[in-house]
């Protein structure tokens, strides 16, 4: 049986979605409620950061993998 | 950082102790999120082996790869999720109220007050190994005609914050008297 790689990649794709969703949810929270002071920017700058170097680095190596080949299940289990 | 903003700020108020949790709580938090984001590598080396047998050589790597961007991506969002519960959580005393702003999730908070003057009773507990050894516990204060109590959860210096409270109300009241007293006053005149 095969199975396209690019399923992994779409539901990769989905998970993405929601980390920016709830990524998002959380910035406005603490800037609706804990106010738009200095240190709040410095947080969320921060984490801003934080989050796009994770994607950086992610994205170097998922770069580098083909995601039109499919896998054959029954042959190599 | 008492340059913040209250809730219904009457005129004159001003911010006397804006208190979160101990420092202690957060670093607890953050140790066991930056615990999770070890374990996979100590779970590649005991188990790469085992997992490459299991799974086919072209699947391996896009996996490991695709799963191990998404569980840092989701440690990074859940410990900042900790942070603004932590930090959004706070306690404040004003010359004339106490407000205690509670952050329940993303999307629910909620504020309660009470003023300085209605406060009957105060009491400060510290209990706990780290509790006694750091410093922090909660603080109880107990107004005229409320069931439920205020608490200021695993504050840092519970007594001092208990001893301003206190002093503050009994400030408060005797303000309040001097008033009630100049306004008997007036209308007897």
């Amino acid at each position: 049986m095969a199975i396209p790689l690019s399923i992994f990649y779409y539901l990769y794709l989905f998970f993405i979605l929601v980390f920016l969703a709830f990524s998002f949810f959380n910035v406005y929270t603490l800037l609706r409620f804990g106010f738009l002071t200095l240190s709040n920017l410095i947080i969320v700058v921060f984490y801003l950061a934080v989050s796009v170097l994770i994607l950086t680095i992610s994205w170097n190596y998922i770069g580098q993998i083909d995601w039109h080949q499919s896998v054959y299940f029954a042959s190599t289990l | 950082m008492l340059n913040f903003h209250i809730p219904n700020r009457q005129r004159d108020e001003k911010i006397i102790i804006l208190i979160r949790r101990h420092y202690f709580i957060i670093l607890i938090k953050f140790l066991v999120w930056i615990i999770l984001a070890i374990l996979p590598f100590l779970f590649y080396l005991m188990m790469s082996n085992v997992l490459k047998g299991f799974l086919p050589a072209e699947l391996f790597y896009p996996i490991v790869t695709l799963f191990a961007s998404i569980y840092y991506l989701y440690i990074w969002l859940f410990a900042f999720y900790s942070f603004v519960d932590y930090y959004l959580d706070s306690w404040i005393v004003t010359t004339r109220r106490i407000i205690d702003i509670e952050q329940k999730g993303l999307f629910n908070q909620t504020i309660s007050e009470q003023q300085l003057y209605r406060i009957q009773d105060v009491t400060s507990e510290i209990k706990g190994f780290f509790a006694t050894f750091l410093n922090y516990g909660n603080v109880y204060v107990q107004t005229a005609g409320e069931l439920e109590r205020f608490i200021f959860k695993q504050v840092p210096n519970p007594g001092l914050v208990a001893k301003k409270i206190s002093e503050l109300a009994e400030e408060n009241k005797r303000f309040n008297r001097l008033l009630a007293d100049a306004d008997e006053k007036i209308s007897t005149k």
